[in-house]
């Protein structure tokens, strides 16, 4: 239902970020994408929800298509408007100075939903912990409280697509669990959720297929359990290689791609 | 001055002390009064810079020029039209609320996600832009501004408050809280509080943050206007009126950049020091200082609570 | 040998040629200027006033015996900088023979000037500034021999006025005023003066204060000459159309009801009517020039020649300008500043043409014709006439302020006049 096709982004018209790369997102999956710090994940997703232009990127090669139709131009706030699809920034994008009570009615802003009372309901209902806190400053809320602020707030816009950046980002490993089982539930009851996350194991462990990115470009893709499985991808994103490696240089990544492609 | 006096005499009988006992309270109150009743209209283009700031961390250097404008489109409807007070008034605010909305989409809007200090810089060119307008438009003479309102003046003897400055104060306090109510306990309001906050977290949450910036500049320019109109009142309105719009600067550093009530609290401070001031301290030969006064408290304040007195301490999570 | 006679004679010839020639084609150069942008706004009329004086004086006027003359006009943009710029540019450009006499208006230019007009260029300049430290006392003719003012100081302005209240002074005891001056060398001119004369004359001055432009509240101000007592307030160093004026009279109306305001020129004049409304009624003050522009314009009383003649060439050399309202650009907006174009314009002839029967066109020659001066200026004074003498125009009047509201259409617009209530004054002939 996604689909991104050889799709070029340059930062302030000199940073190349995404060389030319092509994913889809199927109707009802769970996307993983995998990939080391400045990959490209985050202006993948950026460029998908429409916020390139705010980081002062731009798209200089591809397109990005929905259901066929192109969404390439259209604004954040018209992708989720009339397209359902949100996107959860990464390192938990709440509003710390207002309350979660209000961080909820602000993600209501854009009225997708029709009835906030009754969606808050359902938001406090897959994540229990948040209802004790309603009248507190999100700004003083744990870690894991935060994000799971962020995708209830995601869920007061009634997405159909749901990007997350990185959820597990500095969250304790048996927080990092119990978000990726909540996760796994929104899938199951519909919504099609691409998860780029660096934590590549829980990822690939609820995912049902997944991604590899390096340096602006997919070198990887498969099931997630295949890939969970492939070698490279242990050594480099699991953290399992069979031994250690005889010297730096056999680790550049370079020589291993050409392999790949 | 008749303490002065009492004070070199030495021998005071009683009464004398009583009187002027009641002499300094009068004064006291009176300076006291007329300082709140100032400050409350410079607590409105405090309130007008801190909103701003907070939607677009750009402070607005030309609340002056906005001032002017709004107050010059306000006499259209109501001096040269002739319209009357109520139907004038609401269309000159909307009129406000316009040319604010067209400074914004033409100025900042194509600096969104920039520096704000790209933005502050803008203002201020923007700032002799509009004066330059302005004197084009309206030349630079005064122009007479008699609203009319119906007379509330307290005259109490020594204390006496003047119709202008009561008004002044209702009014500036009304929109004040009319602001307050807006941001507080309307969607659109929740909506500016989580802009102003991150307008990137606001946009991937369907908040169009172009739109919340466009709402609260056109918003901060009417409000403007209603401190212009008022300020207007006590005598002309002339283009050079809007040096006034500076006093709003040491307002909201006083009051901290991002704080509401450090507004409402900042433009009463400055109203009162100004007051005192040129009450207490200006008769003994210190002649403007008036004018510095907010200034030094400004230094003392910042260099006391770098925030400002009410400046949000910035959650810092460990 | 004839090749030399003939190269002899030639050389002759050629010098006699060269010393002639300037002396047949001499031509007469003056340079006036005039605040017309700037700071204070558009104040065009200063430039057409002159311009039209200037035209007439060459044209109907007769020039000065008949020969036209050459003038410049520059605009200094309230900029005292500017004005000495434009000044040395032409002292550099023209001949110490042709320019011979130059205007200013402003006190700002004077200073900086003083050494090069009365010692370097020795030129005749008339300016419009009344400040007391250049014309009065301290000054005058013999620090400063070549420059002229066009009125009377504000020193002898603000004496004229305690000398008033001092002869109408109805109340018991010593009549009590209070003093509110601009924070500035305007505000300031003329003060130690006039407080020195008001303790020689017997009042008392209960109150001095300084209440600068930017005021946006004169409640302050107005409550400690209330508690001081006083019962006349001499507003000095402000513009009539400037905001704190209006301030100023409106909190005053209601704060010191029974106070007589009174102020100097430049707040006895149309704009005060227009800005300050009713809050100007009963306002009495001194000038320097006639009344001569009522609101509305058309009940402007036409006794005085020179008014009349103001307003005849207004209507005859610019008429759109003269029917726009005050609020129109490009409109006189108060015929005062157009009367000071046409008064330099008339007082430039004058002295010239006093210069060229006396046979001596040059700067000294201006010099003596205006030291030598006795002139009605038109009419301007009720026919009195003035001598030079001090260097400065020395006649005076008090007027009091006759303001209305009047229904038009929906709102209430204000109408009146500046009335005299003395006949005019010549402070040379005070025994101060």
């Amino acid at each position: 239902m996604l689909a991104v096709e050889n799709l070029r982004v340059v930062y302030h018209d000199v940073i190349s970020v995404l060389n030319g790369i092509s994913i889809s997102l199927e109707k009802g999956e769970l996307l993983v994408i995998i990939g080391a710090n400045g990959a490209g994940k985050t202006t993948l997703l950026r460029t998908v929800a429409g916020m390139i232009d705010f980081y002062d990127g731009e798209i200089i090669e591809g397109d990005i298509t929905l259901d066929g139709l192109s969404i390439k131009g259209v604004d954040t706030v018209g992708i989720m408007k009339h397209h359902g699809l949100t996107y959860v920034m990464e390192d938990r994008p709440v509003f710390w100075y207002l309350t979660i009570d209000e961080n909820l009615r602000a993600a209501a802003f854009s009225g997708r939903g029709r009835n906030v009372k009754a969606d808050m309901e359902k938001a406090y209902q897959y994540f229990p912990p948040l209802r004790g806190l309603a009248k507190k400053k999100a700004g003083y809320a744990s870690g894991g409280e935060q994000q799971m602020l962020a995708i209830a707030m995601a869920l007061m816009t009634q997405p159909g697509i749901l990007l997350l950046d990185e959820p597990s980002l500095g969250l304790a490993p048996l927080i990092t669990e119990g978000l990726f089982a909540i996760i796994k539930r929104l899938n199951e009851s519909g919504i099609s959720v691409m998860l780029v996350e660096q934590n590549a194991s829980a990822a690939l462990e609820i995912g049902s297929r997944g991604y590899v990115m390096e340096l602006g470009r997919i070198v990887l893709e498969g099931k997630a359990s295949e890939l969970a499985a492939n070698k490279d991808v242990r050594e480099f994103y699991l953290g399992s290689g069979e031994k250690a490696r005889r010297s730096y240089r056999d680790a550049k990544r370079y020589k291993r791609r050409k392999r790949w492609l | 001055m008749p303490e002065v006096q009492a004070d070199s005499e030495g021998a005071v009988s009683t009464l004398n002390l009583k009187q002027s006992c009641g002499q300094l309270m009068t004064d006291l109150l009176q300076a006291l009064g007329s300082g709140i009743l100032v400050g409350l209209v410079y607590s409105l283009l405090g309130l007008c810079i801190v909103i701003v700031y907070k939607a677009s961390e750009a402070f607005n250097f030309a609340v002056g020029e906005f001032m002017v404008t709004g107050s010059f489109l306000f006499y259209i409807f109501f001096f040269d039209l002739q319209f009357p007070f109520l139907i004038a008034l609401p269309l000159g605010l909307a009129a406000a609320a316009a040319a604010g909305a067209v400074i914004e989409t033409l100025t900042i809007r194509p600096l969104i996600g920039r520096s704000p200090i790209a933005m502050t810089i803008i203002t201020l060119g923007l700032a002799f832009f509009i004066r330059a307008c302005l004197q084009l438009i309206f030349g630079s003479h005064s122009y007479s501004f008699f609203l009319e309102l119906p007379d509330i003046s307290i005259d109490a003897g020594e204390l006496l408050f003047l119709s202008d400055p009561l008004w002044a104060g209702i009014m500036a306090l009304l929109t004040f809280f009319i602001v307050m109510f807006f941001l507080f306990r309307t969607k659109w309001g929740l909506a500016i509080r989580a802009t102003s906050e991150n307008q990137a977290k606001a946009m991937a949450f369907g908040i169009n943050a172009k739109m919340i910036l466009l709402v609260v500049w056109a918003a901060s320019s009417a409000c403007i206007a209603v401190a212009g109109i008022m300020i207007s009142n006590f005598g002309a309105l002339s283009t050079m009126s809007s040096i006034v719009g500076l006093r709003a600067i040491p307002v909201v550093l006083i009051g901290g950049m991002d704080s509401i009530g450090g507004a409402l609290a900042g433009g009463i401070i400055v109203g009162i020091c100004e007051s005192l001031v040129g009450t207490y301290i200006e008769p003994l030969g210190f002649t403007g200082f008036k004018e510095v006064a907010p200034y030094i408290l400004l230094l003392i304040v910042v260099l006391i609570r770098p925030y400002g007195l009410f400046g949000t301490v910035r959650i810092e999570r460990v | 040998m004839n090749r030399k006679l003939l190269v002899g004679l030639s050389l002759i010839l050629s010098i006699a040629f060269l010393a002639l020639t300037p002396v047949s084609a001499k031509d007469i150069k003056v340079l006036s200027q005039f605040p017309m942008s700037g700071p204070v706004g558009a104040l065009p009329e200063f430039g057409w006033g002159y311009i039209d004086g200037m035209n007439w004086v060459n044209g109907e006027g007769g020039g000065v015996n008949g020969k036209k003359i050459t003038w410049f006009l520059e605009d200094f943009r309230y900029d005292p900088t500017v004005e000495v710029a434009n000044f040395n540019k032409y002292c550099a450009e023209l001949s110490r023979d042709e320019f011979i006499l130059a205007t200013g208006y402003i006190t700002g230019g004077l200073k900086p000037l003083a050494d090069k007009v009365n010692k370097e260029e020795k030129i005749p300049w008339l300016d419009g500034s009344y400040s007391t430290e250049i014309f009065g006392a301290e000054g005058g003719p013999s620090k400063y021999p070549y420059y002229y003012s066009l009125g009377a100081t504000y020193g002898d302005q603000l004496k004229i006025l305690m000398k008033w209240i001092k002869d109408n002074h109805k109340a018991k005891g010593k009549p009590k005023v209070g003093m509110v001056y601009s924070p500035t060398a305007w505000g300031k001119d003329g003060l130690p003066e006039s407080l020195a004369y008001a303790r020689k004359i017997g009042l008392e001055v209960v109150a001095q204060i300084e209440y600068p432009y930017s005021a946006t509240d004169a409640t302050n101000e107005c409550m400690q000459l209330r508690k001081a007592k006083a019962q006349y307030v001499i507003y000095h160093g402000y513009s009539g159309a400037s905001g704190c004026t209006a301030i100023f009279f409106k909190t005053a109306k209601k704060v010191i009801k029974n106070v007589q305001l009174m102020g100097t020129h430049y707040t006895t004049n149309r704009m005060s009517i227009l800005v300050c409304q009713e809050a100007y009624d009963g306002y009495i003050g001194v000038a320097t020039r006639p009344f001569l522009d009522a609101v509305p314009r058309a009940k402007t009383s036409m006794e005085n020649p020179i008014v009349k003649l103001a307003h005849e060439f207004a209507r005859k050399y610019r008429p759109e300008e003269y029917k726009r309202g005050v609020k129109d650009k490009d409109s006189i907006k108060d015929m005062f500043l157009y009367l000071e174009g046409l008064t330099y314009a008339f007082m430039i002839q004058k002295v010239l043409t006093d210069a060229d029967n006396s046979g001596n066109l040059s700067r000294e020659g201006v010099k003596k014709a205006l030291d030598n001066l006795v002139w009605d200026y038109k009419g301007m004074f009720g026919g009195k006439k003035f001598s030079y003498k001090s260097h400065t125009i020395p006649m005076m009047q008090i007027f009091k302020a006759d303001v209305k509201m009047v229904k038009m259409g929906e709102t209430m617009v204000p109408t009146g006049a500046v009335n005299p209530i003395t006949d005019w004054i010549n402070s040379d002939e005070i025994k101060w």
